[in-house]
């Protein structure tokens, strides 16, 4: 049985559509993200579920009851704030406690949940202060220990790294991974960053403008997305996508051709217009000659330690490449490249659907 | 940072003093003739070494019950600060979080209750007090002075409200709390030095006012401002007592905003977001 199902919801402002007709499973024990640029409706989506916002129209079901006219408090869940909304006035331990008091539990019980759930996160020493003698990550913690301790049926996140700095990211960004494994807890996390995404989640719900684009684990989004927004969002730098024309089992781009790739060959009609997807690492470094290597001039580079980025024209088309970094080339030269056929993604030039069948 | 020149420091020290002259010269005044012996009350030029007394102070608790005066100004200071930080921060409160077109005119309209002069219900309340049977009780002032620091306080406490993150009181919803007790327990302490505030001026406002108290109590409900005047008759004006009167009056404000003052301190709110 799903732990949160949402069926046809829709989010209205006034005349303004915030979330349009989201339909979305969450297994039990899942962790599920919800990705999108700001203003896709991912958090709107995620307060619904906490019952923080009306819902216009639709369902929301956790654990397997209607939950639209629930209050929160009524919905088994608990939350993580972007800004960690914890209270001011109480220490660490009675952040913890007023979270447990409506479970009326007793005393010997709190307290247990609570040196539990500190030791957890590694909170012991720090019970005893208040929010502002924490740092960010600390007050982060807390912010999930508040959540925790209550043991909730479902965890919501809403951009809880978004606060912290780079480093400190990755860390708690592996310590919310560690405590998935470990606890096992349903989760619907909020994030406009792809990497928390591709690293933390099981299945990534991906947004836009109030709708979801793609749902799939982080390889099928990356490796097979449904649509050019879904490829040119998931991915650092973005795929390349250049236009051309099926036409006798290839490809025509203004300046170049490629054979059209086997997947593609039984079902792209001809004289179509396409747009070829190529990841940056899927452009190689080749020796002029042989076939289906193309010449390109470097524009600039940007060193990025291991790897290297070339700003690359193949004719007039602009492409992005990622190579090792001890292959790099000198800015101007004149160099050959080839690009990895097998990963090719086609999407109609028109739609921006993919044109791999399903 | 830049340390300031001398010669600023130099001038904010002059502008503090003469700020201060100002405010605390007549309190001086008003204590050093409250023990000064009626004789040499007046002379020219004032003498500052005398042998104090006692007597003006004696006077003013013997001759008539000023203690009596003092517990009305207290009852009714007090009462009327209670009454009006319950409803105003309610109220204050409830214009806060409510989303509502036209609740900004119900804002608009509490402050108006601020914009006419007190002077013109005087008579009114006179006669409301009157026919109900309330007229100098401590009850009639409470009342009138509510009408004047519950919009005070209530748009004081806006302020306060307005500044509370919603995600804490979101936090407590998801925590499992209903809404009194995230009122109580999340937002109310976070306004505190909003109540503080409050509390201060109403307490002053009604500790201090005349004009109501003079209309609407007699012997019974008169307070401490308007005792001191009645010292002042068409038979004598008795300086000490009505100096003994006014110092003891300074006392009780005093101490009640040093009580307060240690809610009166900002950033209470930090540290909860960001």
């Amino acid at each position: 049985m799903s732990a949160i199902i949402l069926r046809n919801l829709v989010k209205r402002y006034e005349a303004d559509m915030a979330v349009h007709d989201i339909n979305l499973n969450v297994e039990a024990g899942e962790f599920v993200v919800l990705l999108g640029p700001s203003g896709c409706g991912k958090t709107t989506t995620l307060r619904m579920v906490a019952g923080l916002e009306d819902v216009s129209e639709g369902e929301i079901y956790i654990g397997g009851e209607l939950a639209n006219d629930l209050a929160p408090k009524d919905r088994g869940i608990a939350m993580v704030f972007q800004n960690y909304a914890l209270y001011p006035h109480m220490t660490v331990r009675q952040n913890m406690e007023f979270a447990l008091r409506p479970l009326r539990l007793d005393r010997a019980e709190v307290n247990r949940r609570i040196t539990e759930t500190a030791e957890i996160l590694g909170l012991d020493e720090y019970l005893a202060r208040r929010p502002s003698q924490l740092s960010g990550g600390q007050r982060q913690r807390v912010a999930m220990g508040r959540a925790m301790v209550r043991t909730p049926e479902v965890f919501l996140f809403d951009e809880p790294l978004s606060n912290l700095d780079a480093k400190l990211r990755t860390k708690v960004r592996w310590e919310i991974g560690y405590l998935h494994r470990r606890l096992g807890m349903t989760t619907l996390y909020v994030t406009h960053d792809q990497t928390e995404a591709m690293t933390l989640a099981d299945k990534i719900v991906i947004m836009r403008q109030g709708r979801i684009e793609q749902v799939g684990t982080p390889e099928e989004v990356f490796v097979r997305p449904r649509n050019t927004f879904v490829a040119t969002f998931i991915g650092t730098p973005a795929m390349n996508l250049v236009p051309a024309v099926s036409a006798d089992a290839n490809l025509h781009a203004k300046d170049f051709s490629l054979p059209m790739p086997q997947k593609f060959r039984n079902h792209v009609p001809e004289g179509l217009e396409v747009l070829i997807g190529i990841r940056p690492s899927n452009i190689n470094l080749a020796d002029s000659g042989p076939a289906n290597v193309f010449a390109a001039s470097v524009r600039g580079i940007e060193y990025l330690g291991t790897d290297a980025l070339l700003d690359l024209r193949v004719g007039s088309e602009e492409l992005v490449a990622e190579i090792p970094a001890i292959l790099r080339p000198e800015v101007d030269a004149q160099i050959h490249v080839s690009f990895d056929m097998q990963s090719l993604q086609l999407f109609d030039a028109k739609t921006g659907q993919s044109l791999e069948s399903i | 940072m830049l340390k300031p020149a001398t010669s600023e420091k130099l001038l904010c020290t002059v502008l503090i003093a003469i700020a201060l002259a100002v405010f605390l010269v007549p309190i001086f005044i008003v204590a050093v003739s409250s023990v000064k012996p009626t004789p040499i009350m007046f002379q020219k030029p004032p003498s500052f070494v005398f042998e104090p007394t006692a007597d003006h102070y004696i006077n003013l608790f013997t001759a008539r019950p000023f203690a009596k005066f003092i517990w009305n100004s207290l009852l009714v200071a007090c009462g009327s600060t209670a009454f009006s930080l319950t409803f105003g921060t309610l109220a204050a409160y409830a214009i806060s979080r409510i989303r509502h077109r036209r609740i900004k005119d119900l804002a608009f309209w509490i402050l108006s209750m601020r914009m006419f002069p007190p002077i013109a219900v005087i008579v009114p309340y006179y006669i409301l007090f009157k026919t109900a049977g309330i007229l100098d009780t401590p009850l009639a002032l409470i009342i009138v002075y509510s009408t004047v620091n519950i919009p005070l306080t209530t748009w004081l406490m806006k302020g306060f409200f307005d500044e509370v993150p919603a995600a804490l009181e979101e936090a407590a919803a998801v925590d499992g709390h209903g809404l009194l007790a995230t009122f109580f327990w999340i937002t109310l302490p976070l306004v505190a030095p909003g109540l503080a505030v409050s509390a201060v001026f109403c307490f002053i406002f009604s500790w201090n006012e005349f004009i109501f108290a003079l209309m609407l109590t007699g012997s019974e409900a008169q307070t401490a401002t308007v005792a001191v005047m009645s010292f002042w008759s068409s038979d004598a004006v008795q300086w000490g007592r009505i100096m003994a009167g006014s110092f003891i009056i300074v006392i009780p404000g005093v101490v009640f905003v040093l009580t307060c003052q240690r809610w009166l301190v900002r950033g209470l709110t930090m540290g909860s977001v960001r």
